[in-house]
């Protein structure tokens, strides 16, 4: 039985434009939890309200009983555009979280190292952000995020914005991360396949206003072949649910 | 939608209650001060008020001076931008005239306006003086401005434009000059700002009996100050409202365009 | 690949130099035909340049003295229009409230050409505060307003990643906003110097100094020496353009990290 770290029910609005209504859901501890939904059904704002960057309209959202802030609880958050800081080398970005959290300097250099490691970005310390690609640039963002140990690590669409192979790669690489450092994860996207590939769950949004629509534990065994027959009918299903074929 | 509404009306009262606020603040001063070099707001408005129905020493309203460097800065700007538009169309779209030819254009491009004034003085005489001062003030704006949009134009239009065939004219008039309007539009406005302060300087060096500089010269040497005030104020008010004009017209007739900027 | 790009380079500095030749032929060829006092050869002008350099003036004032005076005027009233600029600028951004419930105040007076104050400044201030008053107001606004800009202009994603950590409101101020805005800051800084370059000119052939590029200029313009002041003018643009490159070249080694437009 996992254990439930967050607790999410809220509604959100903007004036009087309703962008999310009735959402109820909890997150457990590790899971890899995907958000799915049409693009601008309020997934991003779903993700700002989970981070404690914003607070609902009414309700709440609490990390194990307190209501979630940054100041208080460990969260880490990966954007879709990349949110390397352009003058500092990617050792500074790296290691910014952990200079903010108050965390000594030796256990700061042993930990960006560890992180350094995992994505896969090892040799490029002094770099500056100009000098990589978009892909890199995302990893550099999951170092970042990895880097505090976070106990809520966000990604909204951090693959949004890659072309169609970098993606692929980044679906495995992000897989091969979780399996090696396991978080709790809640991952964003408006893409159907990437969602079945990555997920232990997966809730799905409606357009706007925002709605759980579906909610799905996916059971395949990892790691997960894009084509066996099993993916393609859970893939066909949550599709359906999506209301992404027209009718 | 609401929100918005009372946003604008508290922006605007903050506004009001400052400018007014400023203007007791500047009473206050003048009273404490009790020079005759510094002018109460009472003073200026009285100052005002004369200037708009009678004039000053010599008769000459404040229409009338306002009128004279009116007609010079537009003139010099029009003169300007005669030249200058097509002269950074021609030499945007033919770089290697432009590259060769920087060391005179460089330094003279740097070459304050004002410092052809005495240039102006001893060569021209009369109306011409101010329209060349002007003129030299607004040129390099605007057409470096407009070189310089030449040379940004997207490439991309270009190319389709040129796949489907179009002929080197049209590609000029229908994708290059509309795509740089909206810049040679800032430039202008730029350098209409940068003609308005020359034409100050330039009225107050030389030698006229009329226009807004000379107010001002003329009433600080009889220390007529609330007048030089009144003439500070009137160049700073049109300057903005021009500036105000052009912006709200640059937005109009470029509405396809994402954001204009202040200044 | 390399050759191409340093014979292409070669190429253009020659085009340069020839046509800078081409100048002087066509001026001198201009001097023969036009024989007026008021046309100088460029002999004449370099005469008179070394005149200036040596002797000095009609009131035996060296060039070198003229010099040094306007850019000592310049730097104290730059340096004013900085420490007050860049720290008022940073705050409105920051608090933008501010700025937004007093624009009915400064925008007109934003407007108003520093020559304009010129003679309310005459009457009110002596010597060096003189210039260092109408520089700082030349300067300033450029200054204050690219500063408040950038501020605002700063990438929200830069601000909400250390905000997720947890960073205080002086964390990011320090880390992030600062190191952001300082490009363009820099950029007003250039701006402000320029229009300050101008200024001073101005400044010094109204107030009626003895000492300054500006009162050179003047001086000769008087006499009807065109050879001094096509000096004068030289000088000018070549300081200007100096100065501005000096800048650019400050910013380019500081901004390794990011690509530099100037125009």
């Amino acid at each position: 039985m996992e254990k439930e770290l967050i607790d999410v029910d809220l509604s959100m609005k903007f004036d009087s434009l309703s962008v999310l209504e009735n959402i109820r859901f909890k997150v457990h501890e590790n899971e890899f939890l995907v958000i799915v939904g049409p693009s601008g059904c309020g997934k991003t704002t779903m993700a700002r309200l989970l981070a404690g960057l914003q607070k609902p309209t009414s309700g709440h959202v609490t990390m194990r009983g307190e209501s979630i802030s940054p100041k208080v609880h460990n969260i880490s958050i990966v954007f879709q555009e990349p949110s390397c800081i352009p003058w500092r080398t990617l050792w500074d970005d790296i290691t910014m979280g952990l200079v903010i959290k108050g965390v000594d300097q030796s256990a700061i250099k042993k930990r960006a190292k560890e992180v350094i490691k995992l994505v896969g970005l090892d040799g490029f310390e002094e770099y500056f952000p100009k000098q990589i690609s978009g892909g890199m640039k995302q990893r550099v963002a999951i170092a970042r995020a990895y880097a505090t140990n976070p106990d809520l690590l966000l990604m909204d669409e951090p693959f949004g914005h890659l072309d169609a192979q970098t993606r692929y790669l980044m679906q495995i690489e992000i897989m091969r991360i979780w399996e090696k450092e396991k978080k709790t994860v809640v991952f964003i996207t408006n893409n159907i396949e990437e969602a079945v590939y990555l997920a232990t769950r997966i809730i799905v949004f409606s357009k706007l206003p925002a709605r759980i629509k579906a909610e799905y534990r996916i059971e395949l065994p990892r790691p997960r072949k894009l084509i066996t027959p099993e993916f393609l009918g859970v893939r066909s299903e949550v599709t359906e649910q999506c209301e992404v074929v027209e009718r | 939608m609401g929100s918005n509404y009372v946003e604008r009306v508290k922006v605007f009262s903050y506004n009001l209650i400052s400018l007014t606020l400023f203007i007791i603040l500047w009473f206050w001063v003048a009273r404490w001060q009790a020079s005759p070099f510094f002018a109460s707001p009472a003073e200026i408005a009285q100052g005002f008020m004369q200037m708009v129905t009678v004039g000053d020493e010599e008769g000459i309203t404040i229409f009338m001076h306002l009128w004279q460097s009116i007609i010079r800065v537009f003139s010099g700007f029009g003169a300007a931008c005669v030249l200058g538009i097509p002269g950074g169309l021609v030499l945007g779209l033919f770089p290697f005239i432009y590259n060769r030819t920087r060391i005179i254009i460089e330094p003279v491009r740097f070459i304050s306006p004002i410092a052809w004034i005495p240039v102006a003085i001893v060569l021209l005489v009369g109306f011409t003086r101010y329209v060349f001062v002007i003129w030299v003030a607004s040129f390099f704006p605007i057409f470096i401005t407009t070189l310089w949009s030449v040379r940004n134009v997207n490439l991309i239009h270009i190319n389709v434009a040129r796949v489907a065939g179009a002929s080197r004219w049209f590609v000029i008039t229908r994708i290059i000059v509309p795509a740089t309007l909206p810049y040679i539009a800032g430039g202008m406005r730029v350098s209409l700002g940068i003609s308005w302060m020359c034409i100050v300087a330039a009225e107050m060096i030389g030698g006229e009996m009329v226009g807004i500089g000379r107010l001002i010269l003329k009433s600080s040497m009889m220390h007529r100050m609330d007048l030089v005030v009144v003439g500070m104020l009137t160049i700073g008010i049109l300057g903005y409202c021009l500036n105000e004009i052009f912006i709200r017209v640059e937005k109009r007739i470029f509405r396809w365009r994402a954001a204009v900027s202040i200044d | 690949m390399e050759e191409k790009i340093n014979r292409e380079k070669y190429k253009t500095l020659g085009y340069n130099v020839l046509t800078l030749f081409l100048f002087l032929a066509i001026w001198t060829l201009a001097y023969w035909l036009i024989k007026s006092p008021f046309f100088p050869s460029p002999l004449m002008v370099f005469n008179a340049f070394l005149e200036l350099l040596i002797h000095g003036d009609i009131e035996d004032v060296k060039l070198g003295m003229h010099i040094q005076q306007s850019l000592w005027r310049i730097f104290g009233g730059f340096t004013a229009a900085c420490i007050l600029g860049i720290p008022l600028g940073l705050l409105m951004g920051l608090y933008g409230r501010v700025y937004d419930s007093t624009k009915v105040l400064i925008e007109p007076i934003r407007f108003i050409p520093p020559v304009a104050w010129i003679p309310l400044v005459i009457v009110l201030l002596v010597g060096y505060f003189r210039f260092v008053f109408i520089i700082w107001l030349g300067a300033f606004f450029p200054i204050f307003i690219g500063t408040l800009l950038s501020v605002r202009g700063v990438n929200p994603l830069h601000i909400e990643v250390p905000k997720s950590f947890g960073a205080s409101r002086f964390y990011i101020i320090r880390n992030i906003v600062l190191p952001s805005v300082l490009p363009e800051v820099l950029t007003s800084m250039r701006v402000g110097l320029g229009i300050a370059w101008e200024c001073i000119m101005a400044a010094e052939m109204i107030g009626g100094e003895r000492v300054g590029i500006g009162i050179m200029i003047l001086k000769y313009a008087q006499l009807i020496r065109m050879d001094a002041i096509i000096v004068g003018i030289i000088v000018i643009g070549i300081i200007g353009f100096g100065l501005n490159e000096i800048f650019i070249f400050v910013e380019k080694r500081i901004f390794r990290w990011k690509e530099v437009v100037s125009i």
